[in-house]
């Protein structure tokens, strides 16, 4: 029993963390139909920034969010201006390319800049966990869960209490109703990618404490990333929080109960549940299909 | 003079493809460099696996980014069948083995994978990707696992160095080729594309769906998975990661877009020029290491913002472009005065009181919190041209997607012509004898007029798959179609280039091929002028005279008046009222729902 | 005029004997001359297993300078042609394909990893060229009936730990463990290793209470370490496929806050200031490896090697590095033994026949190309990494049993 518990603290704990990196990517399908298959490798390279703040200026980890969150804006702006707007309104597979394309890119500039040996951030607290009772929990994992549960509460009041939230909300229910009411959706399709893209910002400072990561670490987060919108909704915030608390549970309670080796295929099995039985997953709303596209 | 030219580029081009094929065949025997005939072999292994995908992505618009996994299960099978169950034979006798196993994974996969489309599609193929190379690692007892299978070393003659490799790849490739050419020429080719144009159109107009994506996802696997086979031997040692990787997927993507997806050649001609790039620029120092990926990534990402459609349908592009520019613009000419010559069909009862053909009983769809249809029940007579009118949001649209199985209902019965048909799929429907067409026109853009017409099927047959895509007698009864509707001269035009009011005449030419008992009709006359309105009465009339029965719905009340019996008057999801268009339009609840009170004042 | 023709006559002979001289004989100690004689290799410089296929690089070419500075092979100056296979199949087959009709190599190496090593191998075996390769001990490899194939290391990877379990084994009773733990990496080298482990012990008694395979790409080991430590076992051993997967569990057991009796590391603990930084160095004490190459040892060209390494590339060489050389040097032997580098074959036969004295010791093969000798067991001892076992090539007399407890 007391494992089971165990192991449920830990799954929920991870599953924080993932919720934060989830949650820019269904941002950004949510408004621009993207699936931003660079995320991984984004908040991968916002990883080494904080890895590289860390080792010459001695910040840590956690606290260098605050510096890296916005560099990742600016990253996410340039992206779009620079390629991705000029693939709205082409069909989903070429934007699939085009990011797994820049997602390259992103790992081969990593690659150059930080080589290729492991990285790995270690302040004090990396590798202890506070202690209550007969279970454990990870500081790291803690604290990243911590700065998650902020960013995500920051994003939602974003979202539903600001104009541009707003904005962003008409944007990825109807384009041209949006339009016409006022809203430039260029802009906000560019400010809503880069939000997106800055939550890497943050969820790299967190992933470079957790696990040494290199640069082609970002297949596997990519992988999982993407089941767990799936599992949400795409595009539903809430949606991806329960998602990757649901991912991260049942990853750690497969590799403890089942076998290390058959957690990997969690994620994929999720995808495809999820995309057969109830493609629009638990949050998400199911599209009128009679209007014509 | 302009014929000439383009018959020339053809035989060009026939003829380069020609001599391309020569030179392959014979290096060989004229050079024994195995470096050039390695970069050869993998060039070919990326062309047949670009070719085949180009078949489920080019031609059917299912786009996979997880192609390589039929490589992998070619592979094994060849690998597992020579080491575990017939050791000593030579691995090529489980080459066809592989084909057959690839197939097979093909439509048992592809037949649950296909029930989803677009975004969902395509995530799906990579996670069927990763699942196989998961389930081929784990699984160890029957694949050795991640210490993957090794082949025994070839034994012939040292003298033949990679021959038997080399040949039998250049020969699944040509199958391959042949395989595309084929489907394109056939019925089978066109109803993929019409798919891939737009698919729930193409189910309506009679095209079996689910049948054809199965079948065009085992022609796009089955010589994928030969070559996996071969390649098994070739590399003599397998193993999951190596044999289930997303990378190779993205390199057929790559080669296939960059050659030109949906042509014939271009994946071929993409593979043959991106493998020897790839491994020149492998051995080069400046783009050793990461840069590399730099490199890869900016030169994918470049093709997709630039050139999307690929090298052969840019060149094709930019030609038609030039020879558009001189003709004289179409779209603007005059209309022939139509020449009635439609089969007839032997003149029913057109008595408005007659049978019901189409009857919907206690219908109701609901979309979230909103009931678009509430409860509705009314009945089509047969033979007449019945009329469904009301404010917009009452339903119309929606009835019409419930009757022609675009969309399924909640509840409630349709019948037609004697039978239930609420569990029919949209195909069924349409050889039962339902057409319709849209309020905002669905013509298949790409496809031209003729071909447009051709498309829809009365019938579902695995023979007709093989037929020839445009038939003599079918040539002529589409011609025949369009003469009726004014569209004739518009045959050989690309359906996109066509005005609004010409798209909704070859529509309903469209429709007319299926020989419909029942035509639905939605909003014939918006937006189109009244020369053109008056046109389509006329049309419709004669068409009713020979026995087809109607239903339109539509806002232009005295046009509906003047040829409607009965009329619907459809308000808030159910029917608010029937009856004669006299009784109609002097109903109170239906002037307070949707005439208004200055109606009669109007008319009167 | 006599005088001065004679005089002219003299020059010119001395001049003629002067340059016959200096171009005889091989001019030992002084500069190697002639053709080049180009060996040719590929390693993963890119990709999953880059870490290892750069040090690889390293241990070539500081062979290479070693060997050009020496006279040469045979007197002829070594060209090193060097390819990056990027950690993929399909492209090591390539490279081979290429150092073989391309550049038209004399001599081959191997690559790195035995999941690469496997075509390689056969590709020079199809071309029936000697193949010495730095690394791959799968047991995959020797199992092909290969003529041509050879391992410069000491062991293949079921044997890698024999002398780890053999110290297990003669541990008193109230010392030995009861109960251990086995967590294997779904690798081709490290499964092996830790499998042998875990043989080894059952036999001696040791309960099996925990032993499950994960993939080698996974990052939280917390689920894996909860489970191993709710079975409390006295020893845990870890067939790790790299660096990343042995330096998580370690983090993982000290979140949970269990630490064994006995700690065994396939290859994690051999990446010397990556492995001490990555976990901590007071976490390293006490962890036990076993490792192909020790920079103490008395074995020949082994100062030389160190010093060359040491200047040119400013840190210790680790251990990759110096399998890298060692293979060259297996092959640079192979060659001399012969005298001649025309027949493939007499090199292939001489290695057979014959026992090599490299960098990390003696080496011989059987016919398989698979090696007979055993691995150095070592241990991190104070910050330091020490070779306790076998006794004659020991660096420190003491073994740290049992490991202390993780360190804040």
């Amino acid at each position: 029993m007391t494992q089971l518990v165990q192991v449920l603290i830990l799954g929920l704990l991870i599953g924080g963390v993932y919720a934060l990196l989830a949650s820019g990517l269904t941002l950004i399908f949510g408004v621009m139909n993207v699936i931003n298959v660079a995320q991984g490798a984004l908040f991968i390279f916002a990883a080494f920034l904080s890895w590289t703040l860390w080792k010459e200026a001695g910040i840590d980890p956690l606290l260098s969010a605050l510096v890296t969150t916005p560099i990742m804006f600016a990253v996410g702006w340039l992206m779009y201006v620079g390629t991705i707007q000029w693939i709205s309104g082409k069909p989903a597979s070429m934007s699939v390319l085009l990011t797994f394309a820049l997602a390259l890119v992103i790992e081969g500039v990593s690659g150059m800049v930080w080589s290729t040996t492991s990285h790995s951030a270690t302040p004090g607290y990396f590798a202890s966990s506070y202690r209550i009772g007969d279970f454990y929990f990870p500081k790291a994992q803690v604290y990243g869960c911590g700065i998650a549960v902020i960013v995500l509460l920051a994003l939602y009041a974003l979202l539903r209490g600001t104009w541009l939230g707003r904005a962003i909300r008409a944007v990825s229910e109807n384009v041209s109703s949006a339009r016409l009411v006022g809203v430039n959706a260029h802009n906000v399709a560019a400010l809503t990618f880069a939000v997106g893209v800055a939550t890497t910002g943050a969820g790299g400072a967190i992933a470079s404490v957790l696990y040494p990561f290199v640069p082609g670490s970002h297949y596997v987060w990519i992988s999982r990333l993407l089941g767990i919108i799936v599992l949400g909704g795409m595009g539903s915030l809430p949606g991806a929080v329960i998602g990757a608390l649901a991912m991260g549970v049942s990853e750690t309670m497969t590799a403890t109960y089942v076998s290390p080796r058959w957690a990997t295929l969690v994620p994929y099995v999720v995808i495809m549940v999820v995309l057969l039985a109830r493609p629009q997953g638990i949050m998400g709303a199911k599209l009128r299909e009679d209007v014509v596209v | 003079m302009e014929r000439a030219g383009e018959l020339a580029l053809r035989h060009g081009f026939a003829a380069a493809v020609a001599i391309g094929a020569l030179g392959l065949l014979a290096y060989p025997l004229i050079s024994d460099n195995l470096y050039y005939q390695n970069m050869i072999i993998l060039s070919t292994l990326l062309a047949i696996m670009a070719s085949g995908w180009n078949i489920i992505s080019g031609f059917t618009g299912y786009v996979s980014l997880g192609h390589s996994v039929f490589l992998g299960i070619g592979a094994y099978t060849t690998a597992l069948l020579s080491i575990r169950v017939f050791e000593g034979a030579s691995p090529f006798w489980f080459v066809p083995v592989s084909a057959v196993v690839a197939g097979v994974f093909a439509a048992v996969v592809g037949a649950i994978l296909m029930r989803t489309r677009g975004h969902a599609f395509v995530i799906l193929t990579i996670a069927f990707l990763f699942v196989m190379q998961i389930v081929t690692l784990n699984w160890s007892d029957l694949t050795n696992g991640n210490h993957g299978v090794t082949l025994p070393l070839p034994r012939w003659d040292a003298a033949y160095q990679d021959w038997p490799f080399y040949y039998s790849l250049l020969g699944l490739l040509a199958l391959s080729v042949a395989l595309s050419w084929w489907i394109r020429r056939t019925k089978f080719g066109m109803g993929l594309i019409a798919i891939r144009e737009d698919e729930s159109k193409a189910a309506g107009v009679g095209i079996n769906t689910r049948v054809y994506k199965v079948l065009a996802y085992i022609a796009s696997a089955v010589f994928v998975g030969a070559a996996g086979g071969v390649y098994a031997y070739y590399l003599t040692f397998i193993d999951p990661r190596g044999m289930f990787r997303i990378i190779v997927s993205v390199q057929i993507v790559l080669a296939a877009l960059l050659g030109g997806r949906g042509t014939i050649m271009g994946p071929v001609i993409g593979a043959f020029i991106f493998e020897p790039l790839n491994e020149v620029t492998n051995n080069v120092e400046l783009l050793a290491g990461p840069r590399r990926l730099v490199f890869y990534g900016a030169f994918l990402a470049a093709i997709v913002l630039l050139l999307p459609r690929g090298i052969i349908p840019s060149l094709a592009e930019i030609r038609t472009r030039r020879r558009e520019q001189r003709t004289a613009a179409t779209v603007g000419q005059r209309l022939e005065r139509p020449l009635v010559r439609v089969a007839e069909r032997a003149p029913a009862a057109a008595d408005p009181s007659g049978r019901p053909l189409l009857e919907v009983r206690g219908v109701g769809k609901r979309f979230g919190g909103l009931a678009a249809l509430d409860d509705c029940t009314l009945a089509v007579p047969e033979g007449s041209i019945t009329a469904l009118i009301g404010p917009n949001g009452s339903g119309k649209t929606t009835l019409f997607n419930v009757v022609d199985g675009t969309m399924p209902h909640d509840h409630g019965e349709v019948w037609f012509d004697g039978r239930r048909i609420d569990g029919l799929s949209p195909w069924a429907r349409a050889h039962a004898g339902i057409g319709r067409t849209f309020q905002i026109t669905r013509l298949f853009r790409e496809m031209t007029v003729l071909e447009n017409v051709v498309t829809p099927l009365r019938s579902f047959s695995w023979r007709q798959l093989g037929a020839d895509a445009v038939s003599g007698p079918e040539a002529e009864r589409a011609e025949e179609l369009l003469e009726f509707v004014g569209m004739r001269r518009f045959a050989p035009m690309r359906a996109g280039a066509l005005s609004y009011g010409q798209q909704k005449l070859v529509e309903l030419a469209q429709v007319l091929m299926l020989d419909p008992k029942l035509i639905m009709l939605d909003e014939p006359a918006g937006g189109i002028n009244p020369t053109l309105i008056e046109h389509m009465a006329e049309m419709i009339r004669e068409l009713n005279r020979r026995g087809t029965t109607f239903v339109i719905v539509e806002h232009n009340v005295p046009l509906v008046l003047g040829l409607c019996n009965p009329v619907h008057v459809l308000a808030r999801g159910s029917c608010l009222c029937s009856g004669p268009p006299d009784t109609v339009q002097h109903d109170p609840a239906v002037l307070d729902a949707y005439l208004g009170e200055d109606y009669l004042a109007g008319v009167g | 005029m006599r005088s001065a023709l004679s005089k002219v006559l003299v020059t010119m002979i001395a001049v003629l004997a002067l340059v016959a001289a200096g171009c005889g004989g091989d001019g030992g100690g002084g500069e190697a001359s002639g053709e080049p004689i180009k060996v040719g290799a590929s390693l993963p410089l890119t990709g999953d297993f880059s870490e290892p296929g750069v040090a690889a690089q390293q241990g070539y070419t500081i062979w290479q300078e070693t060997i050009n500075a020496n006279g040469g092979l045979l007197g002829r100056p070594v060209e090193v042609v060097i390819k990056d296979d990027q950690s993929d199949q399909n492209v090591v087959v390539t490279d081979y394909n290429a150092l073989i009709q391309q550049d038209k190599v004399d001599l081959l190496l191997g690559t790195f990893s035995s999941l690469l090593n496997l075509p390689a191998s056969a590709v020079a075996e199809k071309n029936k060229m000697l193949y010495v390769e730095p690394a791959g001990g799968s047991p995959e490899m020797f199992s092909r009936g290969f003529e041509y194939l050879f391992f410069a290391q000491q062991a293949t990877a079921p044997h890698q730990a024999d002398l780890f379990v053999e110290w297990v084994n003669s541990l008193p009773d109230d010392q030995k463990p009861k109960t251990g733990a086995y967590v294997i990496a779904d690798d081709p080298f490290g499964g092996p290793v830790a499998e042998g482990i875990q043989k080894g012990l059952e036999a001696a008694g040791v309960k099996t209470v925990y032993s499950e395979v994960y993939p080698p790409e996974t990052k939280n080991f917390d689920a894996i370490a909860t489970a191993v430590a709710g079975q409390k076992p006295d020893v845990i051993a870890q067939g790790s496929a790299g660096l990343e997967d042995g330096v998580n569990l370690i983090r993982s057991l000290k979140k949970v806050g269990y630490s064994p009796q006995q700690f065994f590391q396939a290859s994690t603990p051999s990446f010397a200031d990556q492995f001490s930084n990555a976990v901590g160095i007071d976490n390293t004490e006490g962890i036990f490896y076993a490792v192909s190459y020790d920079p103490a040892a008395k074995t020949p060209g082994n100062e030389e090697f160190l010093a060359a390494y040491r200047a040119k590339y400013d840190t210790d060489p680790p251990e990759d590095a110096a399998d890298g050389y060692a293979a060259a040097q297996v092959l640079q032997a192979a060659a001399e033994g012969v005298g001649s580098i025309d027949d493939q074959k007499a090199l292939a036969d001489w290695l057979h026949e014959n026992s090599v004295e490299t960098i990390l010791g003696t080496l011989s093969w059987d016919e398989t190309g698979a090696p007979q000798q055993a691995f150095l067991l070592a241990q991190w001892q104070s910050g330091d990494e020490e070779i306790v076992r076998p006794e004659d090539s020991a660096t420190s007399d003491t073994i740290v049993n049992p490991k202390p407890a993780w360190s804040k």
